[in-house]
């Protein structure tokens, strides 16, 4: 490979290389893809089911946090099935996979930082009776 | 879908190729995309912090409880919302059918899968100016529950948390402000991200039916357009959860 093979036309990465439409590897990545697409389904029919389970039943306090983790799990879980089949980037080198998602740990941190400083105003407020 | 397979005797980065085995294109795609998250992120965690230190919120299930033609006056929580949920899904699900038949070579395959998933994309931005209309009714929009009017609309959101009509009138105003504030710049935001892949699609739907990519040896623009409309469905997997869910 020739270092202008990944500039300007970059047909010579990708012609010599298709797959057979009906050979069992294509056959077999096109049910992966079905399958995926149950999963997500699945898991959002168990969102809505649990989110109208709750809003039934009146849940609230320790019990609609617990429900909480369980749909910021769910959410993950989704995101992860999205990225890693349907975005491919599970097939793509590790060096490429560290480059996205190291960054994306900064969420991490900003999650925290900005739910905690919310709270706090409100306690504050709340306790020098400013609301 | 890399071509190349990498020996890992060699140094990746001592030149001559592509350390990510990727072209340059989608190595950027990815990288616009990564920003993009972090736009989505910081508007949604805006919202989370707003939303943490307010006293009071309006309910989700009170707010968004209509379904046009069943229940158009509410009554239907989350109904309408799992229904364009699953449309985002499946044309996300046409968009790697594409992507596999541009791997496969088959054009009457690509060609196909775009039209459903350009479908799917105008689909979902239907829905999504329904429920705007359907909120811009009942008083909700940028800027609305200032003036103590739509107080009906206001008593509603706030059904199963509290009755007393001063405590609303007043901190329930003012969450049911911000709340919607929020929720039209971000589902707008998305929206305007679906509106601009719904166009995207269509440009790549025609550059195939023109031959461009048959020409070319290889249908690497339908990943990259792939990878954009994927992100799309992703920011509003976070969207439902932080919008309809907790």
């Amino acid at each position: 490979m020739q270092f202008s093979d990944y500039e300007q036309d970059q047909s010579r990465l990708y012609n010599q290389h298709f797959h057979d439409k009906n050979s069992t590897d294509s056959k077999a990545k096109v049910k992966n893809i079905w399958k995926i697409t149950a999963y997500l389904t699945i898991i959002t029919l168990v969102e809505v089911g649990i989110g109208l389970y709750s809003h039934y039943t009146h849940v609230i306090g320790g019990l609609k946090t617990i429900y909480n983790v369980i749909f910021i799990l769910m959410t993950l879980l989704k995101a992860g099935l999205i990225v890693s089949v349907f975005m491919h980037l599970g097939d793509e080198i590790k060096n490429m996979i560290m480059t996205i998602l190291i960054p994306l740990t900064l969420f991490i941190w900003f999650i925290i930082a900005f739910l905690a400083d919310g709270g706090w105003w409100l306690k504050i407020n709340e306790y020098f009776g400013i609301r | 879908m890399s071509a190349i397979a990498l020996d890992s005797k060699e140094n990746v980065w001592s030149g001559g190729r592509s350390p990510f085995n990727l072209s340059y294109g989608k190595v950027m795609m990815w990288y616009f995309l990564m920003s993009d998250a972090f736009t989505f992120g910081a508007f949604l965690i805006s919202y989370g912090t707003t939303r943490f230190f307010s006293h009071l919120w309006p309910d989700a299930n009170e707010v968004f409880a209509s379904f046009p033609w069943f229940a158009p006056e509410g009554g239907a929580p989350m109904a309408f919302v799992s229904l364009m949920t699953f449309i985002l899904i499946v044309s996300s699900v046409t968009m790697v059918l594409a992507v596999h038949s541009g791997h496969c070579n088959d054009k009457a395959g690509v060609i196909k899968w775009m039209i459903w998933t350009i479908i799917g994309g105008i689909a979902f931005l239907a829905c999504q100016a329904w429920e705007w209309t359907h909120l811009y009714h009942h008083g909700a929009w940028w800027g609305s529950f200032r003036n103590g009017e739509h107080s009906e609309s206001l008593q509603h959101f706030f059904n199963h948390h509290t009755t007393d009509a001063a405590l609303i009138a007043k901190e329930g105003a003012d969450a049911a402000h911000k709340m919607f504030n929020f929720f039209f710049s971000i589902t707008g935001f998305h929206g305007a991200h679906v509106a601009s892949g719904v166009v995207l699609n269509i440009i790549i739907l025609l550059n195939t039916i023109n031959g461009t990519y048959e020409k070319r040896g290889h249908y690497e623009m339908v990943e990259k357009v792939g990878l954009y409309w994927h992100f799309v469905d992703l920011v509003w997997v976070f969207v439902f959860t932080c919008f309809y869910l907790l």
